[in-house]
């Protein structure tokens, strides 16, 4: 009994009490700032170098749903007109709020129609579908619910089953083998329901934009209602765009 | 001589594998097998050309890779299975097969990999059936309850009894040999980055020693280092969260969030060093892309004593709970000569009481000026897979923090040239699931034509089958939790 106490007061009091600020690594690469500098002449470095083709010249642009952080533009650009920053709260309700521009400083997502926040505004029960993803997203997803992060304190958790669950939330490409499987699951989520899209992955493809084993047919089909860009998204990533979303405190 | 005989990441010309005729090919590799030597790829030396394959076995005694050729120039493009003697060739059979268009003859069970269609076209692949009284069939998966990869289960079962267990995969395929091929060196490691999320360090490594082989280049001692104390983390990291998972399994909440905790502190502590929670950015052709300076090496140190004295209350709490010993200790009970007839590997297979491990038997980069004892336990159950991994976490904070505290000075990244042109190389890393193998072979104009990569899980999937017979199937979930393996990089 003794032990166990002494394993509970080892414990600490390890959760992030304000997810919206915590600290993070000194060398997290978060939202990417996009500074006045001006570009050289003819200068494509950082879009030549970007291994997932997430940046737009004249002018410049990086589109989260695409961009895995690793910073290769950062170092490529001679201007210095690229910056990770160390904010991690980023989310969109649009695949086009993904697209970062010079000035901005941070995207948050549009709210939730009333109908969504009255129905899941307190409680939320997700199932997550993993379609081609590496397990970095699951991991993350994984970590929401753990001590740290314990994003059930918000009501919000992942279910087991679609049947319990009032949305899905996809990570990876969606493999030609994960498609159907995909799709069964989303329709056997009761009405009303939710897409949410984790990952470089899930929302572009990532770096598997071009194989040929993936199958993206289900995203034209239904509507996006949330977009978590990362590769993998910080679990305060998605904890906090879920309650941006909602509109939750 | 008509075996090649190289090193783990020691390049060679491709002209110095002899491609044997069939027959010669099929006495050669029985010979190799039969000596007890592993099998650890079986592929063509060019992806789209399927004429000539290379049998590749690694042999732990002598620390030696054997590489056997085989010209099936004037087709036909049969392969006699050696799988019936040796269970181990079985899987890697199927896969040829499945990816490259080779009929099989002899083989006891050929079946998908990793698409269903290849094989039994249209018709779905017919799982092994049993029938009687009181017998009952379930079907798991793909999508499983909890934030997990997919993957389908199929158990026979006699009451709660588990007869036969069969794993059907490929869910996550993606792709990821075929996109290696055409990409240039910054997707690549994207790419590499993204075999399996849990195991960027394990892949990046054997995927860096690969192509820095074939450019001729050897990265400098700290970059070495730093990249095997990433290496050590990720692993100490994965071994904490299996046993918060295994905890889990057994309804034992405090072990389990205990070690949740403590499984933060580990990857916040590889975020320290480049950022990203997973280690991903920190290796490059070459070295490494971020040094450890003198404040981060504090509160790295900070960090790896306060985990390691945390982990040892908790591991002697779980080990000593009688509640969860009775559930580990004989349950899903795989044997030694199982376990290396089918080829088992890393903590799977030491488990069992054989001795493999890479950083040991084929040490690499820094494993070769500093070295880590090996960890084996004899009973193959749950117990013996959760306290191995107990075993190594201590081992390695011993390595990371000898590691730390005497790193040397020096450059962190060296230049890289080009592929050097028909020349290959195997590139063996231990993973903290097992051992990682990746084949680079480049073309004429050293642009690379084949890329294999074997993940520990490619092995390892069968064991969990294993060691589902006749155990409850109850105890599936804490089997599972115990083997941990990898949907992503089994599926590739």
């Amino acid at each position: 009994m003794l032990d166990v106490l002494k394993i509970r007061i080892l414990q600490g009091d390890p959760i992030v009490h304000d997810v919206r600020k915590n600290g993070t690594s000194p060398l997290y690469r978060g939202f990417p700032l996009i500074s006045d500098a001006k570009c050289l002449a003819g200068c494509k470095e950082c879009a030549n170098i970007c291994p997932v083709n997430a940046i737009s010249l004249d002018p410049v642009s990086i589109d989260l749903g695409k961009c895995v952080f690793c910073p290769e533009c950062e170092k490529a650009c001679p201007q210095k007109k690229i910056s990770f920053s160390r904010n991690y709260i980023m989310s969109s309700t649009t695949r086009n709020g993904l697209i970062v521009k010079n000035g901005m400083s941070s995207i948050t997502p549009e709210k939730a129609s009333e109908k969504i926040r009255k129905y899941f505004g307190r409680s939320l029960k997700l199932r997550q579908v993993s379609a081609g993803g590496c397990s970095g997203c699951e991991l993350e997803l994984n970590a929401c619910g753990n001590i740290n992060f314990d994003m059930g304190r918000f009501g919000i958790e992942f279910a087991a089953s679609p049947r319990h669950s009032d949305g899905i939330v996809i990570t990876g490409p969606i493999t030609k083998n994960m498609a159907e499987a995909t799709q069964i699951c989303y329709d056997a989520v009761p009405d009303p329901k939710i897409i949410i899209l984790t990952g470089a992955c899930a929302i572009s493809g990532g770096i598997f934009q071009n194989s040929t084993e993936i199958d993206r047919s289900f995203l034209d089909k239904h509507k996006i209602d949330l977009y978590v860009p990362g590769c993998p998204p910080n679990p305060l990533t998605f904890v906090t765009a879920v309650l941006n979303w909602l509109d939750r405190k | 001589m008509s075996q090649l005989n190289i090193h783990n990441t020691q390049h060679f010309k491709l002209d110095n594998i002899v491609f044997l005729k069939n027959a010669d090919f099929r006495r050669t590799v029985s010979e190799d097998l039969q000596a007890g030597k592993r099998m650890i790829a079986l592929c063509p030396v060019d992806r789209n050309d399927r004429s000539k394959i290379i049998a590749v076995f690694a042999d732990s005694s002598t620390s030696m890779i054997t590489v056997t050729g085989c010209d099936f120039a004037n087709g036909p493009y049969e392969l006699e299975s050696f799988a019936d003697k040796f269970p181990q060739t079985n899987f890697f059979e199927c896969e040829l097969a499945e990816s490259h268009g080779f009929s099989l003859l002899n083989h006891p069970w050929q079946r998908p990999v990793r698409k269903q269609t290849v094989i039994n076209g249209s018709t779905p692949y017919k799982f092994f059936g049993i029938t009687g009284d009181e017998i009952h069939e379930v079907a798991v998966g793909p999508i499983h309850a909890g934030v997990i990869e997919p993957g389908h289960f199929r158990f026979q079962c006699h009451g709660e009894l588990v007869y036969n267990l069969e794993i059907n995969l490929g869910y996550q395929h993606r792709g990821i040999e075929e996109l290696i091929i055409k990409a240039n060196a910054i997707r690549r490691i994207i790419l590499n980055e993204s075999i399996a999320g849990d195991t960027v360090m394990g892949h990046m490594s054997a995927h860096c020693n690969a192509i820095e082989s074939l450019c001729n280049i050897t990265p400098g001692l700290r970059a070495q280092i730093i990249r095997s104390i990433g290496e050590e983390i990720e692993r100490i990291a994965m071994h904490i969260g299996c046993l918060s998972g295994i905890a889990n399994d057994v309804g034992f909440a405090l072990a389990a969030n205990s070690y949740g905790r403590i499984r933060t502190i580990m990857i916040n502590s590889l975020g320290l060093i480049c950022g990203s929670r997973f280690g991903r950015g920190l290796f490059n052709y070459g070295g490494v892309k971020f040094d450890i300076d003198e404040i981060t090496m504090k509160t790295l140190l900070a960090n790896m004593r306060s985990v390691k004295s945390d982990i040892a209350q908790i591991n002697a709490l779980m080990f000593s709970s009688v509640g969860a010993l009775s559930r580990f200790e004989n349950t899903g009970n795989v044997s030694f000569s199982d376990a290396s007839s089918t080829g088992l590997v890393g903590i799977a297979a030491r488990s069992c009481d054989i001795k493999t491990d890479t950083r040991v038997n084929f040490p690499y980069g820094a494993y070769r000026y500093s070295h880590l004892s090996m960890m084996t336990m004899l009973t193959g159950d749950v117990f013996a897979r959760a306290k191995i991994r107990s075993l190594e976490i201590d081992e390695s904070f011993r390595y990371v923090i000898e590691q730390l505290e005497n790193l040397p000075e020096g450059s962190i990244s060296v230049d890289h040239g080009d592929l050097a042109a028909g020349k290959a190389v195997i590139s063996m890393t231990e993973g903290f699931r097992g051992e990682i193998v990746h084949i680079a072979i480049t073309d004429k104009s050293g642009n690379l034509m084949q890329y294999k990569i074997k993940d520990p899980s490619f092995n390892n999937w069968y064991g969990l089958s294993l060691a589902l017979r006749n155990t409850a199937i109850s105890d599936f979930p804490l089997c599972n939790k115990s083997f941990d393996l990898s949907y992503a990089g089994h599926d590739l």
